[in-house]
């Protein structure tokens, strides 16, 4: 058996593509670029990536550009067929505006960007990503953006937690988020979204490693 | 011919509009044997402005410092470019955008961002790490909070989006900046093994011009020419001259041309920056010694109706201009077509050494490009010979009101140093830096809540460290001592984390050089800057000259701000600039050549005062003495030293302050770890026997230099590792004080103590968690921002 693949998708404006591309090939799996103008044929990989970054320059809303890219019609495909799907950041927010995911990524409360490491706990959630993490444990990583406060109707948070669909959460909210929610999951479970940056806390000289728990799972 | 030019009003006024003197348009006449006609004018004063031709700088640029074996690519270029073994190089570069910030501090600063981007990627390098520098009035000044947060904002909605990490800054306040704000970002690419520098130089007749990036609009006409004068209250008038930026432009653009330098397609490449396509055509061919056809009318346009002298002087941004062989032009058309960017051929390389302008057919001029960009004025502008500034003979005059005056208690101490912490000068900066995407490229191992930004190298595994340099309080006390310490404290600060300083770029923000102190002012900086760059064999390698900061006749503190890079053999145990390690012991590194009364004296509006030297012959050998110490003492992987810091701002008591509140990269709000400053240690800080200042004076004087370690062996293991070290220097000891140890737990909490002793009646202790409060609290003292 060759290496797990795992395809990243490339938007125009994309920015942490080559690190999200650089951290799965050392989480020991065979990263493969995938552009947003080309379909491509979900069948062969293991997992897809969306990287963080600012798609289409977060122009109209962040991510709203970037769901309506010819790619995601093969994404789409993806998620209906089962295969692990991760957005990361900008990622997030294109898996939230494309209705793969529930909710919507709205300014940070304080309207600022904001860089910060941030502690996290799971909360939930059936995706793969993170499996081997128990409800309750908790990670350390950054988070930047500006667009990162998590919303969603009342009436259907109460669902989403129901449904095990709140995946991560913040110990302490730095942004606004409804319920202190990071991360949530599609219904099936094999979609997931977090606004933090695993890649970005993979060595003890960035600071922390704790992304790696949620990354490396093809070894 | 003349017509343009009938009587002397005329003549005069379009000098003015123009920005050109008598004296030049004679030049430019005896120059073409004739008068200038139509858009001659235009391409004069771009490329003669202050801003383009460094008319009152170059002479003095001449006798800089810029030359080592590891430097590839020194001035001439976008950026200079230094080779770091291994196969690895880096470029950079530091810029000002200055009079852009203060008119439209958004977009000035995110253009600013933008610019010395280009430079870099220009070269072949893809950027992978942005500081700023920046100086702001005080914060009640007049718009200076809007000022302030545009500056912020228009950094972050730069650098956030195209995805390079902000690694290091910093931030000074005070009343000369008022109504000239100083805003330079400085830029680092890296050249992975096998990369190829790019250079500007055009070559090969019958090669094409080719047009790249954005369309070119309105913005930026005459901001060259602008950026090159004084302000007056009239300045909210040249808003129009301010460019507007667009980060996901310049985005496809970096990744666009990387893509087309890495096929080789291009011979020749340079970003349109200040003056546009004027000087970046003209500089192009210069170098070349080859001449350029130009068709303006093929320069795709935002605005139709654009004028040919618009098109040239036009400073829209997320441009570029290459010089691309006529075989390779559909495959560079096929590159940035996939980044969904226009590149245009606007015209060609011919033989003849002459830039010919067209438009729809009709020849606009032709010159000789040597013209504009080899035979601009250069000015011998007056200036006196330096004289060291504020110096006392008797190192205890060395005082500052602030904590003399018979109060001298435990009590006054703490409310200096709590007073000093919320002050803007030595407030947490947490409010900019958290703007800042600091981790974007995966490869950030020191963030700006340090001392020195660090980055790894991805194919060395290398440790890249950058950090900036000039504190305006040592310029404002002495320009020479202040220049050389623009150079000294940064290679210290790096030395101090382990790293080898290889080379520097400068900013030399000034006044008015038409002005006598003004260019005595830049003369002596630039002294002192050399005389240190040579001593640690450190060359200045690129950067650029800001004159005319100057606004209603009020010229800015003289300002030559750096940017340092150094390397070191891992990014593992960087030492952190906050107490990290339980236990270890705490020393101070003393190399006793400079002592003044510092910001504090200031901020009391003492007289300023200082003792000793910074660029005898004495002074530069014990400069060069402790970079090389400290960067063996902390270069290793293991960790011996576990934290470091150079005293600077408000002294000892500051830097101790500063070391009891980590928050590292990673460290977490709540952490911080206190230390017992023991009494022998505060008796042993006097100078000499005869230095007769107190405890307080001594904890708050600015010393140069000092750097306090926290090291986990003992003091006779430390001393004689040190001793050891020297030798292999081959430098002088400096001279150790034992501080203490790290962490000091009392009543339950993490304190920072001075034990009481001599000139101390009791002891004196200060939670860790009152100076953190303090410290953060300053910001929202002086700004409403949060």
């Amino acid at each position: 058996m060759g290496k797990s693949r795992v395809g990243v998708i490339r938007f125009p404006g994309t920015n942490c593509d080559r690190d999200v591309f650089e951290a799965v090939e050392q989480s020991g799996a065979e990263a493969v670029w995938l552009w947003h103008g080309d379909q491509f044929d979900f069948k062969g990989f293991a997992a897809l990536i969306l990287p963080g970054g600012f798609s289409y320059g977060d122009y109209l809303r962040s991510g709203a550009l970037a769901a309506r890219a010819v790619a995601m019609q093969s994404v789409r495909e993806a998620a209906s067929h089962g295969t692990p799907i991760l957005g990361i950041c900008n990622g997030f927010q294109i898996l939230c505006e494309s209705g793969l995911l529930p909710g919507a990524l709205s300014r940070n409360h304080g309207l600022r960007f904001i860089d910060a490491w941030v502690d996290l706990k799971k909360a939930g959630g059936k995706t793969t990503f993170g499996a081997a993490l128990k409800v309750g444990d908790g990670i350390r990583i950054p988070i930047a953006h500006a667009d990162g406060r998590y919303i969603i109707a009342e009436e259907n948070l109460k669902g989403l937690r129901d449904n095990n669909q709140v995946w991560l959460e913040y110990v302490d909210n730095p942004n606004g988020s409804i319920a202190n929610i990071a991360g949530v999951t599609n219904a099936a479970g094999n979609v997931a979204g977090l606004m933090p940056h695993p890649e970005r806390a993979y060595h003890e000289w960035m600071g922390g490693s704790d992304g790696r728990k949620l990354l490396e799972i093809w070894k | 011919m003349g017509q343009d030019t009938r009587t002397n009003d005329e003549l005069d006024a379009k000098l003015k509009h123009y920005r050109l003197n008598r004296d030049e348009h004679k030049r430019i006449a005896g120059l073409l044997g004739r008068e200038p006609q139509g858009v001659e004018w235009a391409l004069f004063s771009a490329m003669w402005s202050e801003h383009c031709s460094y008319k009152s700088s170059r002479v003095h640029l001449k006798g800089i410092f810029n030359k080592s074996p590891r430097v590839l690519q020194s001035f001439g270029e976008n950026a200079g470019v230094v080779d770091l073994g291994d196969g690895e190089r880096v470029a950079f570069k530091i810029e000002s955008h200055n009079h852009p910030s203060f008119i439209e501090p958004y977009q000035g600063a995110a253009t600013g961002v933008g610019g010395i981007l280009r430079d870099i990627f220009t070269m072949g390098a893809r950027p992978v790490a942005v500081a700023d520098y920046l100086c702001f009035g005080r914060p009640e000044a007049d718009r200076m909070e809007k000022i302030v947060d545009g500056v912020v904002r228009g950094i972050g909605g730069y650098g956030n989006p195209v995805g390079v990490p902000t690694i290091t800054g910093q931030t000074e306040f005070d009343s000369s900046y008022d109504k000239n704000v100083l805003c330079n970002a400085m830029a680092v690419g890296l050249f992975r093994p096998g990369e190829k520098v790019f250079l500007s130089k055009a070559k090969g007749v019958g090669n094409l011009v080719v047009y790249a990036g954005a369309k070119t609009g309105r913005d930026g006409v005459h901001g060259a020419s602008m950026a090159s004068e004084s302000f007056g209250q009239d300045s909210e008038k040249k808003r129009p001259t301010i460019q507007i930026g667009d980060p996901f432009f310049e985005k496809l653009l970096i990744e666009a041309c990387l893509e087309v330098m890495k096929q080789d397609l291009v011979v020749a490449i340079q970003d349109m920056g200040a003056a546009g396509l004027t000087s970046s055509s003209f500089e192009m061919a210069s170098k070349g010694g080859v001449g350029f056809e130009l068709h303006l009318d093929r320069v795709p346009l935002r605005d139709s109706s654009l004028t040919p002298e618009d098109i040239l002087l036009s400073e829209s941004q997320e441009r570029m201009l290459m010089v691309v062989e006529p075989s390779k032009l559909k495959d560079v058309e096929k590159v940035f077509s996939h980044w969904g960017l226009d590149a245009v051929a606007i015209g060609e390389v011919v033989a003849k050494k002459t830039m010919t302008l067209l438009w729809k057919g009709e020849k606009l001029t032709e010159i000789d490009p040597e013209l504009l960009t080899e035979h601009a004025p250069m000015y011998e502008r007056p200036f006196e010979a330096w004289q060291p500034m504020h110096r006392v003979s008797d190192v205890s005059k060395v005082v500052s009101k602030a904590t003399t005056g018979g109060k001298l208690t435990a009590d006054a101490i703490e409310a200096q140093l709590l007073s000093s912490l919320s002050s803007p000068q030595g407030t947490s900066r947490e409010f900019i830096y958290r703007q800042y995407d600091g981790h974007v490229g995966a490869s950030t191992a020191a963030d700006c809540h340090e001392s020195v930004g660090a980055l790894r190298l991805k194919d060395s595994g290398r440790g890249l460290g950058v950090v900036l340099g000039c504190r305006p309080q040592m310029m404002r006390l002495d320009a020479e001592a202040g220049g050389a310490d623009a150079v000294a404290f940064p290679a210290i600060e790096l030395a101090a984390k382990g790293f080898e300083a290889l080379a520097v770029t400068d900013c030399l923000n000034f006044g008015n050089p038409e002005r006598l102190p003004v260019m005595s002012s830049f003369v002596a900086s630039l002294k002192g800057m050399n005389a240190v760059c040579r001593t640690l064999e450190a060359p200045i390698i690129s950067g650029n000259v800001s004159f005319y900061n100057e606004t209603e006749g009020r010229n800015i503190t003289p300002t030559p701000s750096t940017g340092v890079v150094g390397i070191r053999p891992s990014v593992n145990a960087i030492p952190k600039s906050a107490f990290s390690r339980k236990g270890d012991k705490v020393y101070l590194l003393r190399w006793k050549l400079f002592t003044n009364n510092g910001v504090l004296g200031e901020l009391a509006q003492d007289e300023r005062r200082a003792f000793g030297d910074l660029t005898s012959e004495g002074a530069l050998q014990s400069l060069k003495a402790a970079v090389e110490t400290l960067r063996r003492l902390t270069c290793d992987d293991t960790g011996l030293v576990s934290s470091s810091r150079v005293v600077g701002k408000f002294g000892l008591a500051y830097a101790l302050a500063r070391m009891c509140l980590s928050g590292g990269s990673n460290g977490g709000r709540a952490g911080g770890l206190g230390l017992r400053v023991k009494a022998q240690a505060l008796s042993g800080l006097k100078w000499s026997a005869q230095d007769t200042r107190d405890v307080a004076e001594l904890l708050f004087s600015e010393n140069s230099y000092e750097v306090v370690l926290a090291s986990r062996e003992d003091a006779a293991a430390f001393k004689s590792r040190v001793a050891a070290v020297a030798i292999e220097a081959k430098v002088a000891s400096p001279e150790i004080v034992e501080l203490g140890e790290v962490a000091n737990q009392a009543n339950g909490e993490q304190m920072l103590s001075f034990e009481a002793g001599e000139g101390l009646p009791r002891q004196l202790d200060i939670p860790v968690k009152r100076l953190r409060e303090t410290y953060e609290a300053g910001w929202q003292k002086a700004f409403r921002l949060k």
